[in-house]
C-alpha cells in the first residue's frame, strides 16, 4: 500500500506537498520541459508586481559555499500579462497554483489580489513579505501591524486562502506570524532568503550590482527549521516550510518542525526534478517507518 | 516527453589537450541525435569542491551511433577544475540539451565562421553538421585563433572537414599573426551583404565581429555566454541588455543571438 501523501491547507486539497518556490520557477513553462507539472503538489509563481519590472542589472546572483546570493530585484511580467498569458499556460496542469503577489504598499497588494480574485485557477495567493532587494519591501516584512492590516485589506477583495510569507531578517518572527494569522491568513510560509554579501577580492566590488542579496540554498536550512519550529509553537494556522530544501530528508525535518508542505527554491536550479525525486523518496521513507499518511509526522519532532 | 533530460553519464574518453584543456566524450546521452549546433548541456561536477552550480559546455562533436557527446574545455575557476579531475569511467550528471543553437543558413550563399580561443566547439560542430547536411565545403570559411600555437585545439580534426581554414594567433607562433577578424579582412575577399558571419569567442572578438557586420552591412549569429546557475531560464541570473531594452536570459532565448540584438 502506498502511503497517502495528499495534504490539506485552509480546506484545499493537495495531490502532495511538494510545492515549487516563488521565483525559482518562473511561471512554470521552463520546469514543464522538464517534468509533468501535474505531478507536483504546486507550483508558486514569481513574485508580480502592479507593473512590468525588468529587474537589477546583472550580476545579480552569485555562488556562495552551500548556495547562492541573488538580487533579481522582483523582475516580473506584471499582473496583466500574468493573468492573459501565464495563468492560462497553467490552467493545463492538475496542481495547485498560488499567485505570489508583491507590493510597494497596501494598496498594491489589495490591487493586485482584486484582479486575481475573478481567475479562480489562481488557487491562492501568497503575500511576500520580506523580499529584501527592493525599496519598501522590508517595510511591510518588520511591521507587525503593517502586515497584519495587509492581509486584512487583502482578505476583503480575496475571498480563496491567502498565505503570508515571511522574512528571516527580524529580531521575532512570531510577532509577525501572529500578526498575520490576526489579519486573516490562511497559511504562513517561511522562510524567505536571509540578507547575506559576496565580495570580489581582486575588484573589490561586491558579486552583485545591488551589493547585498538574499541567500537562499542548504546554507540557510537549518534558520529556516528553527523558525518553523519557533513558529509552529505560536500560531494555530498551516505551515509551509522554506528553506535549502533538497531531498526528502529535509522535508521530514521540515514537517517533524511543524510544516504541513514545503517549497522547493534554490535546488530546483542544481536539479529541476527535485520534487519528483522527493516525492518517490518520501512514500518510500513513509512505508518503511509503517507511516500510511504524511500528516501523521506533522510536529512530532521530540524536543529535549 | 520530456525535451530537457536530466541523465547520469560515464566519462568514456578523457584527453589532456595541454593549457590546462580537456576533451571529454560522455555517454550515454539520450537526447544526442537531437541535438544542435550552438546548443549546450549543463554539467554537475563530481565532489563539489566548493562548486555549487552546474557549469555549461558547448557541444564539440556528437556520436549518434554510441549516443555519445563530446565537450572541450579549459580550466578557468573552481567548477572548471573540478572537472579536469573526472577519469575514464567516472559518473557525470548531465542536464541537456539547452538554448536555442544556430540557425543554419542558406546553402546559397558562403558562411564565415570566426572562433577564437574556447569559442571554438560549437562552430566546429556547427560547420561539421552544415557538411554532413550537404553545405558546398567551398562556401565554408573557418577562421580559427587563439593567443599562441599552444592555445589551438583539434585542428587536425578541423582540417579533416575539408573546409578553407584559415588559422591566425596574436603572437604569430602559427598561421597568421593578428586577431581573427584582422585574419578575415586579409585573407577573405569580398566581405558583404551576401556572406553571413557566425563567431564564438573572447568579447574583443565577438565586438569585431559585431562592428564588421555593422560596416559591411552583414547577417550573422553569435553565440554569447554569461555565468548561468540555472541553464534552463528558471533563475533570471544570466540575463544581458538587449538593444530593444529589457533583458534576455541567454541560456533559455540564447545563447545565440543575431548579431546587434544584444549589447555586448
Ligand atoms: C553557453 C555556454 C557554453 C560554454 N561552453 C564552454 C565550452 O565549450 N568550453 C569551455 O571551456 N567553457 C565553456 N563555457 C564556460 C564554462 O561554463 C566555464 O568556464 C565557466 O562557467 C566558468 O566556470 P568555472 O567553474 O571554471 O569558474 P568559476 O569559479 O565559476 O568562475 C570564476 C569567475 O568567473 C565568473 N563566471 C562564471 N561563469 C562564467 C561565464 N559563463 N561567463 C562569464 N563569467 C563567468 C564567475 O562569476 C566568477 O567570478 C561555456 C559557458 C556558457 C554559458
Ligand atoms: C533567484 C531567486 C529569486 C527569488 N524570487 C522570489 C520572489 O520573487 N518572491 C518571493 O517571495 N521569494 C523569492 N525567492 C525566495 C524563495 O522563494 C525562497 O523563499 C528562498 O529562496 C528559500 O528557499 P530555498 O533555499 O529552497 O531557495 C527567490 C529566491 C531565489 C533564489
Ligand atoms: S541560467 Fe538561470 S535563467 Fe539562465
Amino acid at each position: 500500500m502506498t502511503p497517502d501523501l495528499s495534504i490539506e491547507i485552509a480546506g484545499m486539497k493537495f495531490n502532495n506537498p511538494i510545492l515549487t518556490a516563488s521565483g525559482t520557477c518562473g511561471y512554470g513553462e521552463e520546469l514543464a520541459d522538464v517534468f509533468d507539472l501535474s505531478h507536483i503538489g504546486g507550483i508558486v509563481t514569481k513574485s508580480i508586481t502592479v507593473k512590468p519590472r525588468e529587474g537589477h542589472p546583472p550580476p545579480r546572483t552569485a555562488e556562495t559555499d552551500s548556495g547562492m546570493l541573488n538580487a533579481i530585484g522582483l523582475a516580473n511580467v506584471g499582473v496583466d500579462r500574468f493573468i492573459a498569458e501565464k495563468l492560462r499556460f497553467l490552467e493545463k496542469f492538475d496542481t495547485r497554483v498560488i499567485v505570489n503577489v508583491a507590493g510597494s504598499t497596501t494598496q498594491e497588494y489589495v490591487d493586485i489580489c482584486s484582479r486575481l480574485a475573478d481567475y479562480p485557477r489562481a488557487d491562492m495567493v501568497e503575500l511576500n513579505f520580506s523580499c529584501p532587494n527592493v525599496q519598501h519591501g522590508m517595510a511591510v516584512a518588520t511591521n507587525p501591524s503593517l502586515a497584519e492590516n495587509t492581509v486584512k485589506e487583502v482578505t476583503r477583495v480575496f475571498s480563496r486562502p491567502v498565505i503570508a510569507k515571511l522574512s528571516p531578517n527580524v529580531t521575532d518572527i512570531t510577532e509577525i506570524a501572529r500578526a498575520c494569522e490576526n489579519g486573516g491568513a490562511s497559511a504562513l510560509s517561511l522562510i524567505n532568503t536571509l540578507v547575506g554579501m559576496a565580495v570580489d577580492i581582486e575588484t573589490f566590488r561586491p558579486r552583485l550590482t545591488n551589493n547585498t542579496g538574499g541567500l537562499s540554498g542548504p546554507a540557510i536550512k537549518p534558520v529556516a527549521l528553527a523558525m518553523v519550529h519557533k513558529v509552529y509553537k505560536a500560531v494555530r494556522i498551516p505551515l509551509i516550510g522554506i528553506g535549502g530544501i533538497s531531498n526528502y530528508r529535509d522535508v521530514v525535518e521540515f514537517f517533524l518542525c511543524g510544516a504541513r508542505a514545503v517549497q522547493i527554491g534554490t535546488a530546483l536550479f542544481v536539479q529541476p526534478d527535485t520534487p519528483i525525486q522527493i516525492i518517490k523518496d518520501l512514500k518510500n521513507y513513509l512505508s518503511k517507518n509503517k507511516f500510511k499518511n504524511i500528516n501523521e509526522i506533522v510536529g512530532q519532532l521530540r524536543i529535549y | 516527453m520530456s525535451k530537457i533530460v536530466i541523465e547520469t553519464t560515464e566519462v568514456l574518453k578523457k584527453r589532456d589537450l595541454g593549457q590546462n584543456c580537456f576533451h571529454l566524450i560522455l555517454g550515454t546521452f539520450s537526447k544526442t541525435k537531437s541535438i544542435k549546433p550552438g546548443q549546450f548541456i549543463h554539467i554537475k561536477t563530481i565532489n563539489g569542491g566548493g562548486v555549487f552550480f552546474r557549469r555549461a559546455f558547448s557541444i564539440f562533436d556528437i556520436n549518434p551511433k554510441e549516443n555519445s557527446i563530446e565537450i572541450l574545455f579549459k580550466v578557468f575557476g573552481r567548477g572548471t577544475a573540478e572537472l579536469s579531475k573526472a577519469q575514464k569511467g567516472d559518473k557525470i550528471n548531465v542536464m541537456g540539451p539547452l538554448g536555442n543553437g544556430f540557425t543554419l543558413p542558406s546553402k546559397k550563399i558562403t558562411s564565415i565562421i570566426a572562433g577564437g580561443g574556447i569559442g571554438m566547439p560549437p562552430l566546429y560542430f556547427l560547420a561539421k553538421y552544415m557538411i554532413e547536411k550537404g553545405y558546398n565545403s567551398e562556401k565554408i570559411w573557418f577562421f580559427y585563433g587563439g593567443k599562441t600555437k599552444n592555445e589551438l585545439m583539434e585542428l587536425s580534426k578541423i582540417k579533416k572537414l575539408g573546409i578553407n581554414l584559415v588559422i591566425s594567433t596574436d603572437d604569430g607562433s602559427y598561421g597568421f599573426k593578428g586577431f581573427v577578424s584582422q585574419a578575415i579582412n586579409d585573407n577573405f575577399d569580398g566581405l558583404n551583404g551576401q556572406n553571413i558571419l557566425f563567431a564564438c569567442g573572447p568579447l574583443g572578438l565577438l565586438k569585431a565581429i559585431d562592428q564588421m557586420a555593422l560596416r559591411e552591412k552583414m547577417s550573422g549569429q553569435i553565440s554569447l555566454e554569461a555565468p548561468m546557475p540555472c541553464g534552463i531560464g528558471i533563475c533570471l541570473g544570466c540575463i544581458l541588455p538587449l538593444r530593444e531594452g529589457g533583458y534576455t536570459r541567454v541560456c533559455r532565448e540564447g545563447p545565440v543571438y543575431k548579431i546587434g540584438e544584444v549589447i555586448l
